[in-house]
């Protein structure tokens, strides 16, 4: 089965979304709703004193306002700036934001720590790693190079905001809701209410981007379900943006401070990395998570990874697509370049040369993996060998200096135990239950692909379930597993159920499709219910899977061998002579992330992970006042990301050779990794451009002038 | 509820009269893409608003006459491609097509552009929405309580015409290319018909930065008037964080007539780094009755910054300002036929 190369369908929902038939959680409106706003905290650090609702409820329309008298989780104890402090209910959205805005508390302020610097900021250290002999490969060294690299405090800002509907039937919740993770949000609420399980639903069918934004359960879900069973009415709250950024999660700003050593041959010896980053005590986001990928790059023995976290007073970072590796990479893939040109080499030669074979923290060998083939297929598209070497050494006519660069990237290759049920009618219909999120990534054209080049069926009337709890478990869509853990299982079902057909059908089997053979054979359908496991689980992992626990998820280090993804990032910057606007004609991106399932959204999630890598390097920074700690450029106007008039041709192109290691689709995952190498690859050519190496995203037209 | 009344005026008689009852708290209504959002962010809570977009003629937009004359109501998007203006006058026309958006200039009008309040994130946020959390103080916002921009995050704001009571940049592109050109602003109020040059159209913050514009509330802004100059040797260049839909860090607006490689006149006015659309004579006088080279340009640029007085993080918008007119200056010269 791995062997199969898939060809390109559309994708399934791109019809429904243009026609706006898509429905997203803000979407529902249910007989008798009502509707909420939060009040967001106006301090960032210290006591609510008093809080006088009369003002909000002599308002018409306000319902009810909700305070920590009723809910334990609005504390009057205040920790960061936007903390929600009430929630106030009401017959419209109008009287809802009117009774918000009415309250005036009364707060104690104390004094707090907004960013990594500044009086009371003290480094926590957290668990490091150490592999071979750093301290003898930097003494024995030819060439080292050092340098400190930053990456800004970033939002996820999908378009989609949090958006929640909650009603109850009886005992019975169901909450409406973008999320990648449905299971996570249906234990958090039958925690929180006292129910069991199967008394509560999210439906998700939809997500209006994640990008790990919505994988943790959120506040306001409970609060909006609590609400509704306090009204017993269904209640809707849609968070303004503003809010947003002051509550959600965020990209925490990082420093890593890296050294590389080389021998006289030209071969790179020892890396060490130390890392510092914004964080709360216990924060779900490890400053020890940014070693882990970058070590397994290249061929390398020595490696020294130490990391420190600095407690600051805001909301907790998380995950952001690219998560550790993506500040990581920049700082790696900058210090590669600044090697390569201490040792005078080519900077895709001297990644060409330091392939790796092994998993230097798990001790033992990579899957079979192309990133070699990224670096010079990537190298061939761009035209790599029209490079001069020197900086500064390339120039249009009109003075413009151009630069070009590399940097690769990579993630780990995880998976999750799975199960998937398939039925298909005699009637034409076919339904998949399966488990997952769509957040525009294109999970169910992977799986309707998965299906459609295995069986004869009407791909036209294909029902894709998931992102719904009553249908089945859904697996977290996080840490790009999603595709990589659905397709095998998918696969494997469109097996069983045609081997359940023949066994049907017997020597000679009706004509037709699957459809009209099930038909002919009297039988109104066939279903099967499958699962899998990915490398080295046991039986336990599908229970865990079942139950929606943390047990179901493996890798990226497997039992024997260790698998990633792998991209290699070309780009071409020109800086205008005078004015010095950094523009970027042309990128090329190449990827391994084993088999393609499904082309077209495939290459989808490389433009957009290019689009966004660009932003990250050249754009995207949230502005935090220190005095306040408050976000200042809190909305999509003023938090400046690309635009289509910023991005010029991008050439994207997949290995699609199987990993034939984990698992039997031979598929592994991509959303992380496409926006990984962007950033250094940018900031390397605007080196070459201009000479000038800058260590310190966002790179900014002040920057270059 | 907050209520709000709507009117919806026929005449400018009736929308004066209308505003003049309503009080203080009245606002006129154009295509209400600065107004409403304001609104989102509290900044302006208006009891009463006033449609002008049903009053007829306020549209139009005329170019045969002595003068380019541009009704207060007539959408940026059709004065930008108004064949005359687009071939006639790029400085206009680019000054509107670099600004916002397809779909805000399709709503926006050439008259609400020259009113729309700064970007400056601290006059944005602290009105007590819930559509935002920070809490800041702003002279401009609510006079007295303080300007948080300064000794602040101040990368965006201006180097030119501050106070020591606000920094905040005019952000609007359109109003600048109107400042190079001599515009002229027609109103009208309570007391009648009035016209005033741009020049005097805009004030300076000095202590009393609510105080932006030269007009009485009640009046209405009619129409905008541009004297046909020889147009077609011009550009509005604009520097921004990211190629579309930003506001300047540094713009300039510039007309030259040439003589052969002679300049007879510049007329150049900068965006994006003064309180107000700034004219910059000193920038105009250099290169007046010289050859325009590369180096005169940004000498000429240089000038214009003279005297500037940068914050903590927008030092480069000088340095990045004077090479905006440097380039802007030889666009234009390039375009002279
Ligand atoms: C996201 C975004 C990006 C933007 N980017 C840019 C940019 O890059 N460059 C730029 O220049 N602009 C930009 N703008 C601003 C935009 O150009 C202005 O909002 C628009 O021109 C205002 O015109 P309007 O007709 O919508 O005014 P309205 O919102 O209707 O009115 C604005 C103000 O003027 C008053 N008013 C309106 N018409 C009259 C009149 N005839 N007489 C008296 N008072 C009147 C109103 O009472 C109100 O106070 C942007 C706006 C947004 C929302």
């Amino acid at each position: 089965m791995p062997a199969e190369v898939f060809s390109a369908i559309p994708r399934v929902d791109a019809r429904d979304k243009v026609l706006g038939n898509a429905q997203y959680g803000a979407d529902v409106i249910l007989p008798g709703m009502l509707y909420a706003m939060l009040v967001p905290a106006r301090i960032a650090k210290g006591t609510m004193r008093e809080l006088d609702i009369t003002p909000a409820t002599q308002i018409a329309g306000v319902i009810r306002v909700l305070t920590s008298k009723d809910v334990s989780s609005l504390a009057p104890k205040i920790s960061f700036l936007g903390q929600p402090i009430a929630l106030v209910v009401a017959e419209t959205i109008e009287a809802a934001i009117e009774g918000a805005e009415a309250l005036n508390p009364v707060y104690e302020k104390v004094s707090f720590i907004p960013l990594m610097e500044g009086p009371g900021a003290t480094r926590v250290p957290a668990e490091g790693f150490d592999a071979g002999d750093v301290d003898t490969a930097f003494r024995d060294a030819a060439t080292i190079i050092e340098g400190e690299f930053e990456t800004p405090t970033q939002h996820h800002n999908p378009i989609e905001l949090f958006g929640t509907v909650a009603e109850w039937s009886g005992e019975r919740l169901t909450v409406y809701e973008g999320c990648q993770n449905t299971e996570a949000v249906k234990s958090a609420l039958a925690q929180a209410f006292n129910l069991s399980p199967e008394l509560v639903a999210i439906k998700s069918a939809y997500v209006g981007g994640g990008f790990g934004q919505k994988s943790p359960p959120k506040l306001q879900t409970a609060l909006v379900a609590y609400a509704a069973r306090l009204m017993q009415r269904p209640v809707k709250l849609v968070t303004p943006r503003g809010q947003l950024f002051h509550i959600t999660s965020y990209r925490p700003r990082s420093v890593h401070h890296i050294r590389l050593a080389a021998n006289a041959s030209g071969r790179m010896t020892a890396i060490s990395h130390d890392v510092v980053q914004e964080n709360i005590p216990n924060g779900a986001f490890r400053s020890s998570g940014y070693h882990q990928d970058i070590a397994r790059l290249y061929s390398i023995e020595n490696f020294r990874a130490t990391a420190g976290d600095i407690h600051i007073d805001r909301q907790t970072p998380r995950h952001t697509r690219g998560t550790h590796p993506f500040p990581a990479c920049f700082a790696l893939e900058s210090a590669i370049d600044e090697l390569a040109y201490a040792l005078g080499k080519d900077p895709v030669q001297i990644r060409l040369d330091h392939e790796a074979k092994t998993d230097i923290i798990a001790r033992q060998p990579l899957s079979p993996h192309f990133l070699n083939e990224c670096l010079t297929e990537g190298a061939r598209r761009f035209d790599w060998s029209r490079r001069t070497p020197e900086p500064g050494s390339m120039r249009l006519r009109d003075g413009t200096m151009v630069g070009l660069g590399v940097a690769c990237g990579l993630f780990g290759a995880s998976g999750s135990a799975a199960e998937t049920t398939l039925r298909v009618r005699a009637d034409g219909t076919t339904r998949v239950i399966s488990s997952g999120h769509e957040m525009g990534q294109g999970i169910r054209t992977a799986i309707a692909n998965t299906i459609v080049q295995r069986l004869n069926i009407n791909p036209d009337r294909l029902e894709i379930l998931i992102g719904d709890t009553t249908v089945g478990p859904q697996m977290a869509t996080v840490g790009e597993r999603g595709t990589a853990s659905i397709v095998p299982v998918t696969a494997k079902a469109a097996q069983a159920l045609r081997a359940r057909f023949e066994e049907l059908a017997g020597a000679n089997p009706p004509a037709g499709d699957l459809h009209e053979q099930l038909a002919r054979l009297k039988r109104p359908y066939i279903e099967v219910t499958v699962s899998e496991l990915a490398p080295g689980q046991d039986a336990s992992a599908i229970q865990g899977f079942r139950t929606a626990g943390r047990a179901a998820g493996a890798g990226a280090d497997y039992p024997g061998f260790t698998s990633m993804s792998y991209i290699a990032q070309f780009v071409e910057i020109h800086i205008e002579p005078r004015t010095r606007r950094i523009r970027m004609p042309l990128a090329v991106s190449i990827a391994d992330i084993g088999r393609v399932v499904s082309p077209v959204t495939a290459k989808g999630q490389m433009y957009g992970g290019m689009v966004w890598g660009f932003s990250t390097a050249l754009r995207e920074e949230t502005e935090i006042d220190p005095r306040f700690a408050g976000y200042l450029n809190d909305d999509l106007a003023d938090y400046v990301m690309a635009v289509n008039a910023d991005i010029g041709e991008i050439d994207v192109g997949l290995i699609d050779k199987p990993d034939p290691m984990v698992n039997s689709a031979g598929v592994k995952g991509m959303g992380e990794l496409v926006m990984l190498g962007t950033a250094p690859a940018i900031a390397n050519a605007i080196y070459h451009a201009t000479g000038k190496r800058i260590r310190k995203l966002p790179i900014r037209i002040e920057d270059v002038l | 509820m907050r209520p709000i009344s709507y009117t919806r005026a026929g005449t400018l008689e009736a929308a004066v009269k209308a505003f003049t009852a309503a009080g203080a708290d009245a606002r006129y209504l154009a295509g209400g893409t600065t107004l409403y959002d304001l609104m989102k962010l509290g900044v302006e809570r208006p009891a009463h608003l006033i449609d002008l977009t049903g009053i007829a003629g306020l549209n139009i937009i005329e170019t045969d006459g002595d003068v380019l004359r541009f009704g207060a109501l007539a959408l940026m998007g059709d004065v930008a491609y108004t064949p005359a203006v687009h071939e006639g006058y790029p400085v206009l026309s680019e000054s509107l097509l670099k600004a916002a958006s397809q779909q805000l200039r399709n709503m926006a009008t050439v008259g609400g552009n020259l009113l729309q309040r700064t970007r400056c994130m601290y006059f944005r946020n602290g009105a007590g929405s819930t559509s935002t959390v920070g809490v800041y103080p702003c002279n401009r916002r609510q006079p007295g309580s303080g300007c948080a921009a300064i000794g602040g995050l101040d990368r965006g704001h201006a180097v030119l015409g501050a106070s020591d009571a606000c920094t905040a940049v005019s952000p609007g592109d359109w109003p600048v290319a109107l400042m190079a050109m001599d515009a002229t602003i027609e109103l009208f109020g309570p007391g009648g018909a009035r016209s005033i040059p741009i020049a005097e159209f805009y004030r300076l913050p000095s202590d009393t930065p609510h105080l932006q514009f030269n007009v009485d509330p009640a009046e209405l802004i009619t129409a905008i008037t541009v004297p046909k100059t020889p147009g077609r040797a011009s550009t509005y260049h604009k520097i921004r964080d990211r190629e579309s839909f930003a506001f300047a860090l540094a713009s300039a607006a510039v007309a030259v007539e040439m003589d052969g490689a002679t300049v007879r006149t510049a007329r150049i006015a900068l965006g994006g780094v003064a309180t107000v659309p700034w004219r910059a004579q000193p920038a105009e006088d250099m290169v007046r009755g010289k050859t325009l080279t590369p180096e005169l340009a940004l000498e000429a640029g240089r000038a214009a910054f003279r005297g500037a007085r940068p914050g903590q993080h927008n030092a480069f918008k000088m340095d990045l300002g004077a090479r905006v007119i440097a380039d802007a200056l030889m666009i234009a010269a390039e375009r002279r036929s």
